[in-house]
């Protein structure tokens, strides 16, 4: 059976930007190339500096950049390969939590997880609003729902994009850095919502991390680590 | 020397590259129009309506008043001296060539690149720099979609619609002029406009609406999306932003001018 997420050889030192806007990448000091196989309902954390290309690993699996090699396999698509509205509409059924959040300065935390929603469903209006207010009540923000990304803490923001990112309620989850700044308390919370619950096989949903550095409380919490250094799996970290 | 050919050959390829990409950018924002979800539509559709807001509403007062103090000064200027000379009727000529086709269309483009075309840069380069315009990309939204096309068709609407708003507060400033300054009635002044007012006037106005909107919307879009190496980029965007929207309205304005005749 295909595994929800699979790289095969990709060189991370010859990356190139797909997407419209977005600021340039920092070179990678890669030797070789990265391999990983992430199996269904595990939680799998790849760690690493910022030269070793552990930041490139999230945009590779949405296809939001590109290697002229090797492949990375989602949910059993590949999906660079796909034409670029495919790709819109394959994103969809992923969550996805950038580096930084990524959070729409000009709309409140509500007008932002309502956003994919309203963008990419056929959902009805008054069933959109029902996801959206449960959402928010799950990740305690019913409270600042109101309010601007610029208006609410750095804990506040990061649990805004996670909401956001669940909106399709998708069974694959990228998270890039979701951890900096948080306590290891809001960190742990933060990974046990994207995992959202648990089965026989592990979490509800399978969460891939990227990252620099995993807090101390949370070692315990994924089902396997690695650690990335010049754009190949170093050793098990 | 050949460090100089070397110098203006790179030089050139840059240029060509950018107006390349520029063309390639528009072509695919245009291109997405078709392909706008159902579902997404009504979002783009507030983003346009805000857009209106911005870039038509906040410039009524903007536009009546360069438009009545540009109309005020030409002619109170020269409706004296074409008294002397017997050749009064040539004030409705005057209004309609000069202002009306010419300068109205150009100065409210002007107007709009200042306000709209500087604000549309600076924001996209903003959600570009923080990392905005990648998150909708990877939560399946095509910001051409959702960031490009409203901007685009705001611009459109806005533009044409200041340009005519211009057009009838420089004729009505023109008339109380003409009033105030010569010896003329205001009944005959209207006439002498509308005489000289063709269809080809009004078609032209609404050309040059669409073609200089559509720069303004293109243009700052393109710029501000093309930010890479961070925040301090964002005034240089600006620039090259209305820069350059400031230089192709009067390329095309020339081209419309020189197609004509």
């Amino acid at each position: 059976m295909t595994p929800p997420l699979l790289f095969e050889n990709v060189p991370l030192g010859r990356i190139r930007r797909s997407t419209i806007g977005g600021p340039a990448h920092l070179p990678v000091d890669a030797e070789g190339a990265f391999s990983l196989e992430v199996q269904a309902h595990q939680t799998v954390v790849v760690l690493g500096d910022e030269a070793s290309g552990v930041n490139l690993l999230g945009g590779l699996v949405l296809a939001l950049d590109r290697v002229p090699e090797g492949r990375v396999l989602v949910l059993g698509t590949e999906v660079a390969t796909l034409d670029r509205l495919a790709q819109l509409a394959f994103r969809r059924k992923l969550g996805y939590l950038p580096a930084g959040d990524g959070l729409l300065q000009n709309l409140s935390l509500r007008d932002n997880i309502r956003l994919p929603l309203r963008f990419g469903s056929d959902y009805r209006p008054k069933d959109i609003e029902g996801r959206v207010d449960v959402i928010l009540a799950q990740l305690r923000l019913t409270r600042v729902a109101d309010r601007r990304p610029a208006q609410t803490n750095a804990e506040e923001r990061r649990r805004a994009a996670l909401g956001r990112a669940l909106a399709f309620d998708p069974d694959l989850v990228v998270l890039e850095e979701p951890f900096d700044g948080l306590t290891e308390r809001a960190a742990a919370e933060l990974l046990e919502l994207a995992r959202g619950g648990e089965v026989s096989e592990g979490g509800r949903r399978t969460v891939f991390v990227t990252g620099q550095d995993l807090p101390a409380l949370l070692r315990r919490r994924v089902d396997r680590q690695v650690r990335i250094r010049r754009g190949r799996v170093d050793v098990p970290a | 020397m050949l460090g100089l050919l070397i110098a203006v050959g790179r030089g050139t390829a840059r240029w060509l590259a950018r107006v390349g990409a520029l063309a390639r950018f528009a072509f695919e924002a245009l291109a997405s129009l078709p392909t706008l979800p159902g579902a997404g539509r009504r979002v783009a559709a507030r983003v346009l309506l805000n857009q209106l807001r911005f870039t038509a509403l906040q410039a009524v007062g903007l536009i009546v008043l360069l438009s009545g103090v540009l109309s005020y000064l030409t002619i109170s200027a020269t409706i004296t001296q074409l008294s002397r000379v017997g050749a009064s009727e040539l004030i409705g000529e005057l209004m309609v060539v000069v202002i009306v086709r010419e300068l109205g269309p150009l100065l409210t483009a002007l107007a709009v690149v200042s306000r709209s075309g500087t604000a549309i840069t600076a924001e996209l380069a903003t959600n570009t720099v923080l990392g905005e315009v990648r998150a909708l990309e990877g939560l399946g939204i095509d910001p051409y979609h959702y960031l490009v096309l409203p901007r685009l068709f705001g611009c459109v609407v806005s533009v044409s619609v200041l340009i005519v708003l211009f057009d009838v507060i420089a004729v009505f400033g023109g008339f109380l002029a003409a009033v105030a300054f010569g010896d003329m009635s205001g009944a005959r002044y209207l006439g002498i406009v509308l005489s000289n007012l063709t269809t080809q006037d009004v078609v032209l106005t609404m050309v040059k609406g669409l073609v200089f909107g559509a720069v303004i919307g293109v243009i700052p879009s393109y710029e501000g999306l093309s930010v890479r190496e961070g925040p301090t980029e964002i005034p240089q965007a600006v620039i090259r932003g209305t820069v350059g929207s400031i230089v192709v309205i009067f390329l095309f304005a020339a081209l419309i001018v020189g197609a004509l005749q």
